[in-house]
């Protein structure tokens, strides 16, 4: 068997201020090329998971360990997990004024190919590369010269997210609540542009409270994620029995 | 009549007060000896007390002919050296530009002993006229060489009616203690547009101290950007006052200060004369144990009805020992005014922070990025390409050198 490209080993996590322990256990396998999704209810710990994932600041990892493509990441820096091939769509995409959204894609793109000793993208190069992924996530030049989410719509904030997965080609994917404050139209667009990025050498892990984006992404795998642990596996079919019975139904084996 | 105590006076006072009376400035040597160099009780010196943080006073005013390097350079200025305080222009000035050398001293007399010391020892002032459409930046290069010295200098800068001008000041020079006491007034006729931008490249060792005065007359618009990331020690005096009806001006500054320096600003504007309106923003990014400083008072007269003045004052404290004091305040004696005031100090935010390295970007990358993005709107208000392009180059030298910490 391959090394699986995700591998998350009884995962405690607490917040470092509140000592509240927040992700009690999480034992999880992404093999390599498979989408597997994650449901779960608010506040069940969703995105704790993927902030831990990713190296965020003051979630503290008590026990556990997550394996990127066979190595551990958590004695390395968000940004180093991020080099190393790691990529998490926010469910709330942060606004930064005062630095446009173009600068932003360039000093991403440059510090990853710094961080793996490649060269630094020309700009007609790089210019090139964004047009033709932005235009198939119907994004126009002039958000592109706005400032970073500010002013964005949460559909625009959404597909700006997508655009940076799409050009910093990560091999892990995480994609927090992607679908929410989107209409079914952008629904499309984005779940589209996540398709056309599967591939037999890239994971993703996506995030949702509904069953409907699974609808448009279809995944190999679904966790029902309960009280900070993954309490049932199944297959695609296991969503739609979610959504049928309620997570309710599924309440007393997080106990 | 009260009988003063006297004041006990240090060497340095006793130094510039010699060099006062040697420049036969007897009135200024006499205001120095009755109140010595103002303490922190003074209000206006309040965070900066020159009492203790003056301790050394170099030789005065030598002309020699040795230069600095110059450190800004502004393609397609104009550019008028200011070398130890003596002026020098390479060639006859472009139209619309005219450069005289006059008597007596450019600043109006206050109660301060910079403005005092300043007048005493400049006895004649550089007079810039600005006529018409003037194309080219004027660029004042002022560079103190070699050892330590003491030089004041003296500027008119006259914006006449209807011209339109751009005038960058920037000081640089050696890394001596040296003690720069520069003065500055700026006319500005009906209908003149300037933009004012002004420089502190000096260097840790060296105490700058700048007093500037502009005199606003009718439907002037005027933008002022003043940059401080040179000197150790360095305090700015603004004074203005809008006397024409119909005029506008942002003043603005950003203080990028290392650990060691010490960055004061005060800012006194008036509004004496009703349907003039301001913007006010001063920002500060602090490394190490730098400490800044603003303070900002606006005086709205009884008559001026119809002001509108907004003062801002943001800090970036990019590490614990940084220092920030800011003090707005707002005098207002007319009732039919839009005034406001805010101010907001804070570090580096966490969110903004993990969202740049979750995207690959190092740490101190990120920093320098959202570093520059909270001063990035006051660069944003120069419009001519050359002039942002050298002023961002500035900018972005100073955060890669805060990568070398
Ligand atoms: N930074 C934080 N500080 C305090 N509590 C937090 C923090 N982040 C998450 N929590 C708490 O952890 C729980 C899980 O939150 P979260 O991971 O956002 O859930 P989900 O994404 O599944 O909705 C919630 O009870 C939430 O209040
Ligand atoms: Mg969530």
């Amino acid at each position: 068997m391959s090394t699986p490209m995700l591998e998350i080993k009884d995962l405690h996590v607490r917040i470092e201020d509140e000592g509240t322990e927040i992700l009690k256990g999480v034992n999880l396998v992404v093999p390599r090329g498979e989408v597997h999704a994650i449901m779960g209810r608010n506040g069940s710990g969703k995105s704790t998971l993927s902030y831990a994932i990713s190296g965020r600041d003051g979630y503290e990892i008590t026990e556990g360990d997550v394996l990127l493509d066979g190595q551990s990441i958590l004695e390395m820096e968000a940004d180093e997990r991020a080099a190393a091939g790691l990529f998490l769509a926010f469910q709330y995409p942060i606004e930064i004024p005062g630095v446009a959204t173009m600068t932003f894609l360039k000093a991403a793109m440059n510090a990853q190919r710094k961080a793996r000793g490649e060269e630094e993208l020309a700009t007609p190069e790089f210019m090139k590369a964004v047009r033709s992924e932005a235009s198939e996530l119907g994004i126009d030049n002039d958000m592109l010269k706005r400032a970073l989410n500010v002013g964005f719509s949460g559909g625009e904030k959404k597909r700006a997210e997508i655009l940076q997965m799409a050009l910093l080609k990560p091999k892990m994917c995480i994609l927090d609540e992607t679908d929410s404050g989107l209409d079914i139209d952008a629904l499309k667009v984005v779940s589209e542009g996540v398709n056309t990025l599967r591939g037999p050498d890239r994971s993703m892990l996506v995030i949702t409270h509904y069953q409907r984006l699974l609808n448009h992404i279809v995944p190999d795998r679904v966790h029902v994620f309960a009280d900070g642990r993954v309490v049932e596996s199944g297959d695609k079919d296991l969503a739609l029995e979610l959504e049928s019975k309620g997570y309710a139904a599924f309440d007393d084996k997080a106990a | 009549m009260s009988i003063a105590m006297p004041i006990r006076l240090g060497p340095a006072e006793e130094a510039l007060i010699a060099q006062l009376e040697g420049a036969g400035a007897k009135d200024a040597a006499e205001a120095l000896r009755a109140t010595g160099l103002p303490n922190r009780k003074l209000e206006a010196y309040h965070y900066t007390d020159l009492k203790t943080m003056l301790r050394d006073v170099p030789t005065a005013n030598v002309a020699d002919g040795a230069v600095t390097a110059p450190k800004l350079r502004i393609p397609g200025a104009y550019r008028v050296l200011m070398a130890n305080g003596t002026a020098s222009h390479e060639s006859t000035p472009p139209n619309g530009i005219i450069i005289s050398d006059e008597s007596g001293n450019a600043l109006s007399a206050r109660d301060d002993v910079l403005v005092s010391m300043n007048r005493g020892l400049a006895t004649s002032h550089l007079k810039v006229r600005l006529e018409g459409s003037v194309d080219p930046a004027v660029h004042l290069d002022y560079r103190l060489s070699g050892d330590a010295r003491h030089v004041a200098t003296s500027v008119l800068i006259e914006v006449a009616d209807g011209a339109t001008a751009t005038v960058v000041q920037s000081f640089s020079g050696s890394d001596a203690a040296h003690l720069g006491n520069h003065g500055t007034r700026i006319a500005l006729g009906k209908d003149a547009r300037l933009l004012h931008i002004i420089i502190d490249e000096m260097e840790m060792a060296a105490r700058h101290f700048h007093t500037m005065e502009y005199a606003i007359d009718e439907k002037v618009a005027l933008t002022t950007l003043g940059i401080n990331l040179g000197a150790g020690l360095s305090r700015t005096s603004i004074f203005g006052s809008f006397d024409g009806g119909g005029a506008h001006a942002d003043f603005s500054g950003m203080n990028l200060l290392d650990a060691g320096q010490h960055c004061d600003i005060k800012l006194d504007l008036t509004h004496a004369v009703p349907d003039t309106t301001s913007t006010e923003l001063y920002k500060a990014v602090v490394r190490g144990d730098g400490t800044s400083a603003f303070q900002g008072r606006i005086v709205v007269a009884q008559d001026a009805q119809k002001t509108d003045a907004r003062m801002m004052s943001q800090g970036l404290m990019l590490s614990d020992e940084a220092q920030i004091f800011t003090k707005p305040e707002l005098e207002i004696y007319a009732d039919d005014v839009q005034c406001g005031h805010g101010a907001t100090v804070g570090d580096l935010d966490e969110n903004s922070l993990f969202y740049l390295m979750s995207r690959g970007i190092p740490k101190d990358e990120a920093a320098a990025i959202l570093t520059r993005a909270f001063v990035q709107e006051l660069l944003d208000r120069i419009e001519d390409a050359e002039l942002n392009e050298a002023l961002t180059g500035m900018v972005d030298e100073w955060l890669v050198r805060g990568d070398a910490d």
